[in-house]
């Protein structure tokens, strides 16, 4: 029996490891069969350039400065900016909580954010526009302390977007596209427009954009006092998202002579949200819904996917840039298009992300298809 | 004969009344939980998508089984076995390297003086704490297999160090009275009575394991698994198919425990143990 219990023992050990080997073996075997494919994992942006250096993907799809940031250290170069493969696309907006703006005062404090956003994007255009002004220099400095990167990094990704607010019919278009694109997905549920309250894609879009706001926001005047002393509006924001620069610009008190923020020059106090800044836009629609957001800025596609999905109650009230993003390949790979990504992993940001709207396009149009890496 | 009769039928009386409780004790959960999405829908909650019925659940668990999703075309049985593929290679591991160094740990006081130190400086470090570094410098798929390793490792290893610990110094006197030498001695005697304290830890290691592969598939979001399949659904807002995705990770912890159980009740027969 004892003889009998070890040679077992013996076996069952070796199966289990041999078992474990083989799964190993073909788990760790990477890429797939199919040429046609292009596979893809998931990944933080922050995390992307150490996961192209550390070479367990061959490239990503990211905003900036997650681009720059790898482009300046000579870990990765971009081979398509999103702006290449769809021009002048939408990328980050501005979002209400509707119960926050649902009587006039919180209409007012939305309409008052609204002009200290469009004026903190007006200074922004202002100082790019010369790169030797002392206004740029600041807004460098501005931008290097909300992404944690350097400088170079940061001159490098304001090459890359447009900073505006204004919310025109190509916008409204575009919204309608990726909206049409998540429900050809199967990422919306046809019922869901109707639960809504929405007869079609255009009849949602055309409700869910309001733009009250912003026209309320042209008569708004600076304040002498803050309006909102005990009860700031909380605000949400992407982590290191220089998309997102206004808001950083909107609560410097280094921007206007007078030592006030722009928020503070329209009355208002704005603080972080609680969990601020978030990950993803995802996660700020979730703080809406968890109550712990009035105002929030995020990607256009995660606003659209989480108020029919998840029915959080927003409404977008204002663009914040449009464009900004690439895929970027390894330093010293041979890969300069979009056709020679076939086989290779790539990273996303996740699928309510427009990188992975727009990354899906992208190599749809190549004749590719975007598959699990698995 | 008679008696044999009165013991089934005993026991089917017995699992008819945990039967009922079992049942019982669902429906209050289930009607808890209906109620209060109704009470999140009827006040117009924020978050009342975010908690669907129970039937909502239920319709999205059999659809996650039939429908390829639209972003992977994966079904949930694919995340399933993605899943099981990362516990089984942390498992093999931890066992591989937790039963001989519990043992020699368990058994020599110079083993343990060198490897306790190292293991308590570890030990209560959580596994998931090192999921960021783990994913980069490890990969996406050694990296979660070695959170799996780290949360399986320990429970196994200081219960086989327990069970070395716990054996019968009179077991031990009257093997070697009876001639037996180290191996025997080792084989016959240390072995089986390590084995009820290498079962509990396996069952708790699995357990933690679990979590620890839970974690780290929504972290880690590479080739499915049922934690990247839950992080995907709840970033677009599928909130029915995230509580699937919940109750998946329940059942196949049940199950996974359940086997467990099982060839621990097997194996305690074949030694010849109660």
């Amino acid at each position: 029996m004892p003889k009998k219990n070890f040679a077992t023992a013996l076996i069952l050990a070796t199966v289990l490891l041999v078992a474990g080997v083989a799964t190993y073996v073909v788990l760790e075997q990477r890429g797939g069969d199919d040429e046609n494919a292009v596979y893809y994992v998931v990944e933080a942006p922050s995390n992307m350039k150490g996961v192209l250096a550390a070479n367990h993907i061959d490239g990503y799809i990211a905003w900036e400065p997650f681009v720059s940031d790898a482009v300046v250290d000579g870990v990765g170069k971009v081979i398509e900016w999103s702006g290449e493969i769809v021009p002048d696309h939408p990328c980050c907006v501005v979002a209400v909580y509707n119960s926050f703006a649902s009587d006039s005062e919180g209409q007012d404090m939305s309409a008052r954010f609204l002009k200290a956003h469009m004026t903190a994007t007006d200074w922004i255009n202002q100082a790019m526009d010369d790169s030797d002004s002392a206004d740029y220099a600041l807004l460098v400095d501005i931008a290097v302390e909300f992404t944690e990167r350097n400088e170079s990094v940061v001159e490098e990704a304001l090459e890359h977007m447009k900073f505006h607010y204004a919310m025109d019919a190509s916008f409204t278009t575009a919204l309608e596209n990726f909206t049409d694109m998540y429900m050809e997905l199967g990422l919306i549920a046809e019922g869901k427009l109707a639960d809504g309250g929405y007869s079609n894609v255009s009849d949602f879009i055309d409700k869910y954009i309001d733009g009250s706001y912003m026209a309320a926001a042209a008569s708004i005047e600076p304040s002498e006092t803050i309006l909102n002393p005990d009860s700031p509006i909380r605000l949400g924001f992407l982590k290191g998202d220089i998309h997102q620069l206004a808001q950083a610009v909107g609560k410097s008190d280094a921007v206007l002579e007078n030592g006030k923020s722009i928020f503070e020059e329209y009355g208002l106090n704005v603080e972080n949200a609680i969990g601020a800044p978030f990950s993803n836009g995802g996660a700020v629609m979730d703080a809406f819904a968890g109550g712990y957001v009035d105002i929030g800025y995020l990607g256009s596609p995660p606003a659209i996917l989480k108020h029919l999905n998840a029915e959080v109650r927003t409404s977008i009230v204002a663009q914040v840039n449009s464009e900004g993003s690439a895929i970027v390949v390894h330093a010293d790979s041979g890969i300069t298009s979009l056709s020679q990504l076939a086989g290779k992993t790539i990273a996303h940001p996740g699928t309510s992300s427009i990188q992975f709207l727009l990354l899906k396009a992208a190599l749809q149009w190549e004749g590719l298809e975007l598959k699990l890496k698995t | 004969m008679l008696s044999l009769v009165k013991l089934v039928k005993g026991a089917i009386a017995l699992n008819w009344r945990q039967l009922l409780l079992g049942a019982l004790s669902l429906a209050i959960f289930v009607s808890a939980w209906q109620m209060y999405s109704w009470y999140l829908n009827a006040n117009v909650s924020g978050y009342a998508a975010y908690v669907p019925y129970p039937g909502e659940v239920a319709e999205a668990f059999v659809d996650s089984f039939v429908t390829p999703a639209g972003t992977d075309g994966l079904v949930m049985s694919d995340h399933i076995i993605a899943s099981l593929k990362r516990i089984f290679m942390g498992f093999v591991i931890a066992l591989s390297i937790a039963v001989p160094a519990g043992l020699l740990m368990g058994s020599y006081i110079t083993a343990e003086g060198l490897g306790m130190p190292i293991v308590e400086i570890f030990r209560p470090i959580p596994p998931l704490a090192w999921i960021p570094l783990f994913l980069v410098v490890l990969g996406y798929l050694k990296g979660p297999a070695a959170i799996v390793f780290l949360g399986i490792f320990f429970p196994i290893l200081f219960n086989v160090i327990l069970g070395v610990k716990r054996v019968d110094p009179i077991l031990i006197d009257a093997a070697k009275t009876l001639g037996s030498k180290k191996r025997h001695l080792f084989l016959k005697v240390v072995l089986p009575y390590t084995t009820p304290y290498l079962m509990t830890g396996i069952k708790v290691g699995l357990g933690i394991g679990w979590m620890c592969i839970v974690a780290a598939e929504m972290v880690g979001k590479y080739g499915g698994g049922v934690g990247f399949y839950i992080w995907d659904r709840s970033d677009i807002g599928q909130w029915d198919y995230v509580f699937a995705g919940i109750a998946m990770i329940a059942i196949l912890g049940i199950l996974t425990t359940g086997v467990a159980s099982q060839v621990e009740r097997r194996l305690y027969a074949w030694m010849g143990m109660k």
